[in-house]
C-alpha cells in the first residue's frame, strides 16, 4: 500500500494504524537484515503512535493528514526519541534533545515514525557504504550500491518496508538513490521545507524532500513538511504552492527542455535509453520538447565540492569531542589541541575528513578567491543557464521543465568506487546543478537496465529520469512528474 | 645614538558591549546580561542553539541589531542599508559551534566620529566647562574621535580553572550561559593622544549605551570591555620620527584598568624601543593583558600569529535589511543623549553642574525629573521654579531614600522608590505654595515612597492634610505659639530686641515644635521679629 491507500485505508478502518505499523515493522524485520536501510527501529514508540491514531479514531475525533502512516527518516534528520548518528562513529551515541522541524510535521499530521535510515556518513557520499553501519544494499541486486547519501530511505521505500520516507538532498541525496532505486525521489525549491533539525552539511545547498512510489504521494508528504518556520531564516516566508489540488490536471502547450549536455556519450546505454523513452512519452502528450544549453554543466561538480565541502568544514567544527560527541581519551601530557586532533580523527571517517579538509583549504586566506569565490562567480553562472532555459527568449520558448537523467550511470557494485573518491564525484554531475540553482527537482521511474548487456545485475538494475522547474513552482514541477509517470503506467 | 626628544602617544580602541537584551542574538534562550539573569546558576540559560547541537540554526534577534543602530547613531556612524553575518573560524572550548557569528565585511554601522566632551582634572565630563562655555555663548574646542565601525556578533560562554569559591579542580569547567549573548563591538581610529582623553570617551560611550537602553553597562559584570591599542610616536634628536610596536592591552573592564595600562605603555615603550630598537611594523603588533595588582602590562602573545578565520558568509542568516524609514524611526525614538540633556539643563534651567551631572546619571532618573517638570508646570508652577523644586526633590529626599535602599548587588533609583513623577510635582505645588514646610515635603515624599503603604497612589495633598502636615494659616495660633516661645526663653528674645537677629533662629525652632510642624518657618520668624521690635 502506497501512502495514499494507507491513509484511506486507516480512514475507513479497512486496516488500523496499529496493523499498517506492524506490517512495516514485521517487514523490516523479515529484510532488513539483508538490506541495512534501517539503523534503529523504533518497534514500541511506533505501535504507542499507532495506537494512539487508532483511539483517536475510535472516539471520532479528526486526525491529522498522515494518520496511521508508517514512514522513516534519514538518520541526519533529528527526532526527540532513539539515537540521531548522521552514521558517524562521532555521534554513535548522540540523543538529540528535540525533532527536526520536518519530523514534527510528519508526527503532528499522524505519521508514524518506523525507524531511521541509514546514509553516508554526514550525508557526504553517493553510495550509503560510507556508514558506521555498513552499506545499504540495492533491493534490486543486493551486491549493488543503492545510492546515496539517502540511501536507506530509498532502500526502505523501495523494499516495501514503509511507503514514504524523508531523505536530504545537497548534490543529488534523494535524487540520485530514487534514480537507483525505481522510486519516487523529490528535492524541494531551497527553502520550501525547514532545515531546522536537519544536522547541516552544506546549509546553503541542503533540503530535506520524501521518498515515494508515486508522484501523489510525494506530494501529499511535501504539503505536510512545507512552510515557513521561524527556526529557520532561510525558510521561505512565501505561502507554500499547493502541490495537491491541479495534480492530476495536464499542463496544457507543454514546453520541456533537454539540455544537450545530458545527452552525454558518457550515459550509460539504459540511461540515455530512459531518457529517449522520457522525451517521447511527453512528445505523445502534445509537449514540445526542445534543446536547451546549459553551458556550465561540466563546471558544476567543481563549483559544489567547493562550496559544499567549505561550508561542511564549518558546520562539522562544532564536533569536537567538548560538549557532545566523540572524545578521544587522552595519554598523560596531551592538550587541549590532542583533544581536538584525536577525537576528530578516531569520530570522523575517511570521506568525511577529506571534505572537511578540501573545504578548510578552499577557504584558507591566500586559497580563498582561487576556490571559493570563483566557485561562487559558477554558482550563479549555473543559475542563470536554467534561468535561461525558464524564461526562453532569443526564438527559444520558456520551458516548464528541464529533463535529464538522474544520473549518468545506474547503481555501481558495492566497493568499486570506495577507492577511487573523485569517480564517485562525478556521478553528480546531473543532480548538484539543481542545489546549487536552489530550484526544485523529481527523478521518477525512467526503465531498467537489460539483464545480459554485463553492466547491470540480474534481471536489470533501474535507471531514473529527473525533471527540474523554476524555483518556487514546485507544484508546476510536480504537475508534469505526474504527467510522465501516467504515460509510462 | 639619537635621544629621544619628544613622545606622542597614539591610542585606538576596541570596546565590546553586551546588550541587555532580554534573549541573545540568535536564539530565544535568555540573555544573561539582561538584568533578570545577571545570576543565573552556570549552563541554565542554554538552548540546542546556544550549545550548538547538531540541527540547530540562529535566527537574528531584531532588539538587538535596533539598539545597535541606537548606539550607532549616537557615534554618529553611517548605517548600512545592508549587513551580512560572517563565520569567524577557531577552535576554542568557550566556542560551541568553533565558530563565531560576527560581521566582517559588511559592518552594520561605520563611518562615524565622536566630539570629546571637556574633561575636569579627574578625567570626568567638566560639566562646569560647558555651563562656562554656555553663558559666554561660545563653542568649546572638542577632540574628535574617528569611529571605524560598531559591528554585532555573539559573545563566547566562560571556561573556569577552578571551581566557584575559588576550589581547585581536575580540569576546566564550561559555562555557556554567556555565549550567544550580543556583543556590540565599536572600533575607533588612533585618535586619541591621552589616557584621559580615552578614558572620558569610555565614560561617555557607557552613559550613551545606558541611555538608549543598550546595554547595563555594569563594567565589573564584564558588559563592557575596552580593548586599546597603544604605541608612541618617538621624536629623535637627530630629526628621524620613529613608532613603537603596537600593544593591544585585551579585556580590561574597568576605567582605572584602561588608564593604568595606557600610561604603563607610555612610560614603558620609549624604553623598549631603546633596548630592542624594533619599531612598528606589519606583524609586529603583540598582546598583553593587565596585571591590576602589580599595576603592569604582561605579555600573552609575543608576536601576532598569522590567524586564519577562514570567514565567510554564514549560509544560516538572511542580511541585515536597514531601510531610511527603519533608521529614521529609530533616530526619532533616540532619546536626548546625556550630554545634550546635562547641557540643556545647565542653559534652561540653570541647575548647578553638580546637579546636572547627578541627573543624568540614569536615564530613568531624568525622565522621571523631565516629567515631574511637566506635571507641575501644568499644576500652574512657572517652568524654571519647576525645575529647581524637581531638582531638590530628586536629588535630595530622592538620592537620599535610593541610598538607603540600595545594595552591593543592588542599585535603587529614585525612578524605582515607587513615588510617581506626578506626586513629585503635586509636593513641588506644595511646598510653591507654602503649604509644607520643607521638612514635611521631605517627609511626605518618604511616605509617598512606602509601597503599599497608606500612601500608595494616594495624593500628597491628602496625605499631607491626614498627617497634619499642612501648614496652619490660623494667625491667632501663630501669635500664641510665639508668644509662648518669647515668655519662655526671656534671655534670648532679649537679645534679639538689642539687635541679635541671627539668635531668632532659637525662638524659630522652640516654635516650630509647638506647631508640631504645621507651621511655616518664614512666617514664623517673620512673625516672631515683629513681635520683638525687628520687623
Amino acid at each position: 500500500m502506497n501512502v495514499l491507500e494507507s491513509r484511506e485505508a486507516v480512514r475507513t478502518r479497512s486496516a488500523s494504524a496499529v496493523e499498517l505499523t506492524r506490517s512495516a515493522l514485521d517487514r523490516a524485520s523479515a529484510i532488513n537484515p539483508k538490506l541495512n536501510a534501517l539503523v534503529e527501529i523504533f518497534p514500541d514508540e511506533a505501535v504507542a503512535q499507532a495506537r494512539a491514531i487508532d483511539e483517536r479514531l475510535a472516539r471520532n475525533e479528526p486526525v491529522g493528514p498522515l494518520a496511521g502512516v508508517p514512514i522513516a527518516l534519514k538518520d541526519n534528520i533529528c527526532l526527540s526519541w532513539g539515537r540521531t548518528t548522521c552514521a558517524s562513529r562521532m555521534l554513535e551515541n548522540y540523543r538529540s534533545p528535540y525533532s527536526a522541524t520536518a519530523a514534527q510535521r510528519l508526527i503532528d499530521a499522524g505519521a508514524i515514525i518506523i525507524g531511521k535510515a541509514n546514509l553516508d556518513e554526514f550525508a557526504m557520499g553517493s553510495s550509503t557504504t560510507r556508514s558506521i553501519f555498513g552499506p545499504t544494499r540495492n533491493p534490486f541486486a543486493t551486491d549493488h550500491v543503492v545510492g546515496g547519501s539517502s540511501g536507506g530511505s530509498a532502500c526502505a521505500v523501495a523494499s516495501g518496508i514503509v511507503p514514504a520516507a524523508l531523505g536530504s538532498d545537497t548534490g543529488g541525496s534523494i535524487r540520485q538513490p530514487a534514480g537507483f532505486c525505481n522510486i519516487v525521489g523529490y528535492k524541494p525549491s531551497y527553502g520550501l521545507v525547514s532545515r531546522f533539525g536537519l544536522v547541516a552539511y552544506a546549509s546553503s545547498l541542503d533540503q530535506i524532500g520524501p521518498f515515494a512510489t508515486c508522484v501523489a504521494d510525494a506530494a501529499l508528504i511535501t504539503s505536510v513538511i512545507a512552510g515557513v518556520d521561524p527556526l529557520d531564516s532561510t525558510s521561505s516566508p512565501d505561502a507554500v504552492p499547493d502541490l495537491l489540488t491541479d495534480l492530476e490536471s495536464p499542463i496544457a502547450n507543454l514546453v520541456i527542455g533537454v539540455p544537450t549536455q545530458a545527452r552525454s556519450s558518457a550515459n550509460h546505454p539504459a540511461v540515455a535509453a530512459a531518457l529517449e523513452l522520457a522525451v517521447e512519452r511527453f512528445k505523445r502528450q502534445g509537449a514540445i520538447v526542445i534543446d536547451v544549453d546549459l553551458p556550465h554543466t561540466s563546471h558544476g561538480i567543481a563549483a559544489y565540492y567547493l562550496i559544499a565541502t567549505a561550508e561542511a568544514s564549518s558546520n562539522l567544527a562544532r564536533f569536537d569531542g567538548v560538549r557532545y560527541s566523540r572524545r578521544a581519551k587522552l595519554e598523560p601530557g596531551q592538550d587541549l589541541m590532542d583533544l581536538y586532533c584525536r577525537s576528530r580523527a578516531e569520530g570522523f571517517g575517511e570521506e568525511v575528513q577529506r571534505r572537511i579538509m578540501l573545504g578548510t583549504h578552499a577557504l584558507s586566506a591566500g586559497y580563498a578567491d582561487a576556490y571559493y569565490l570563483t566557485a561562487l562567480k559558477v554558482r550563479r553562472l549555473i543559475a542563470r543557464d536554467h534561468q535561461r532555459a525558464f524564461d526562453g527568449g532569443e526564438g527559444q520558448p520558456a520551458c516548464h521543465a528541464i529533463l535529464m537523467p538522474s544520473s549518468p550511470s545506474p547503481a555501481w557494485r558495492i566497493g568499486e568506487k570506495t577507492a577511487d573518491a573523485v569517480s564517485e564525484y562525478l556521478e553528480d554531475v546531473y543532480t548538484v546543478g539543481v542545489n546549487l540553482a536552489g530550484l526544485p527537482g523529481i527523478t521518477i521511474p525512467g526503465g531498467f537496465t537489460r539483464g545480459n548487456d554485463g553492466t547491470g545485475g540480474t534481471p536489470g538494475l533501474p535507471v531514473g529520469v529527473q525533471l527540474v522547474g523554476p524555483a518556487m513552482r514546485d507544484d508546476q514541477l510536480l504537475r508534469i512528474a505526474r504527467m510522465l509517470e501516467r504515460a509510462a503506467q | 645614538m639619537p635621544e629621544i626628544a619628544h613622545v606622542e602617544l597614539k591610542v585606538g580602541l576596541e570596546v565590546h558591549v553586551e546588550l541587555s537584551t532580554r534573549t541573545k542574538m540568535f536564539t530565544r534562550a535568555a540573555n544573561v546580561a539582561h538584568a533578570d539573569h545577571f545570576d543565573a546558576e552556570p549552563n541554565t540559560l542554554i538552548d540546542p542553539v546556544v550549545l550548538g547541537l547538531p540541527g540547530a540554526l540562529p535566527v537574528m534577534n531584531r532588539a538587538a541589531v535596533e539598539r545597535s543602530v541606537m548606539v550607532g547613531l549616537a557615534l554618529n556612524c553611517r548605517i548600512a542599508p545592508m549587513s551580512r553575518w560572517d563565520r569567524k573560524s577557531y577552535f576554542y572550548p568557550d566556542l560551541p559551534k568553533n565558530y563565531q557569528i560576527s560581521q566582517y565585511q559588511l559592518p552594520l554601522c561605520f563611518d562615524g566620529s565622536v566630539e570629546l566632551p571637556p574633561m575636569s582634572a579627574e578625567g570626568k565630563v567638566n560639566y562646569a566647562a560647558i555651563a562656562e562655555a554656555s553663558e559666554a555663548g561660545g563653542q568649546l574646542a572638542r577632540t574628535r574621535i574617528g569611529i571605524i565601525r560598531a559591528h554585532l556578533e555573539e559573545d563566547a560562554g566562560k571556561l573556569l580553572h577552578e571551581a566557584p569559591g575559588g576550589h581547585a579542580i581536575e580540569g576546566t569547567l564550561a559555562d555557556y550561559n554567556r555565549a550567544g549573548t550580543p556583543l556590540l563591538e565599536i572600533v575607533t581610529q588612533p585618535d586619541f593622544r591621552t589616557s584621559d582623553e580615552v578614558v572620558v570617551f569610555c565614560r561617555w560611550l557607557r552613559d550613551v549605551c545606558r541611555f538608549v537602553g543598550a546595554t547595563e553597562g555594569i563594567l565589573q559584570r564584564g558588559h563592557m570591555r575596552f580593548e586599546p591599542n597603544i604605541n608612541c610616536v618617538l621624536k629623535l634628536s637627530d630629526g628621524r620620527t620613529v613608532k613603537t610596536p603596537i600593544v593591544e592591552i585585551k579585556n580590561l573592564n574597568s576605567f582605572k584598568a584602561v588608564q593604568g595600562a595606557i600610561e604603563y605603555e607610555l612610560r614603558e615603550q620609549p624604553g623598549r624601543w631603546i633596548r630592542d630598537g624594533r619599531e612598528m611594523t606589519p606583524g609586529s603588533k603583540t598582546t598583553r593583558g593587565w596585571d591590576d595588582a602589580r599595576n603592569e602590562t604582561f605579555v600573552q602573545r609575543e608576536k601576532e600569529e598569522a590567524d586564519d578565520y577562514r570567514y565567510f558568509l554564514d549560509p544560516d542568516l538572511l542580511p541585515v535589511v536597514m531601510s531610511v524609514e527603519a533608521v529614521e524611526r529609530i533616530r526619532a525614538a533616540l532619546p536626548e543623549l546625556p550630554l545634550v540633556r546635562a547641557t540643556r539643563y545647565l542653559r534652561e534651567y540653570g541647575l548647578s553642574p553638580k546637579e546636572a551631572a547627578a541627573l543624568v546619571e540614569e536615564r530613568d532618573v531624568c525622565l522621571m525629573y523631565d516629567a515631574a517638570i511637566e506635571h507641575g508646570v501644568s499644576l500652574g508652577l512657572e517652568r524654571g521654579r519647576a525645575a529647581k523644586l524637581a531638582a531638590n526633590a530628586i536629588l535630595q529626599s530622592g538620592a537620599k531614600r535610593a541610598n538607603e535602599r540600595s545594595t552591593p548587588e543592588r542599585a535603587v533609583l529614585v525612578s524605582g522608590l515607587g513615588i510617581s513623577s506626578e506626586q513629585i510635582a503635586e509636593i513641588m505645588v506644595l511646598r510653591d505654595r507654602g503649604e509644607i514646610s520643607a521638612q514635611s515635603a521631605d517627609e511626605l515624599f518618604g511616605l509617598l515612597c512606602e509601597m503599599g503603604g497608606e500612601a500608595m497612589g494616594a495624593s500628597p495633598r491628602e496625605v499631607a492634610t491626614r498627617r497634619g502636615m499642612l501648614i496652619v494659616r490660623d494667625d491667632a495660633a501663630l501669635d500664641k505659639w510665639c508668644d509662648q516661645v518669647i515668655a519662655a526663653n526671656a534671655k534670648v528674645a532679649e537679645d534679639v530686641r538689642s539687635g541679635k537677629l541671627q539668635a531668632v533662629g532659637r525662638l524659630v525652632g522652640e516654635a516650630m515644635k509647638l506647631a508640631g510642624g504645621s507651621a511655616d518657618a518664614k512666617t514664623v520668624r517673620e512673625t516672631l521679629l515683629k513681635k520683638l521690635g525687628q520687623g
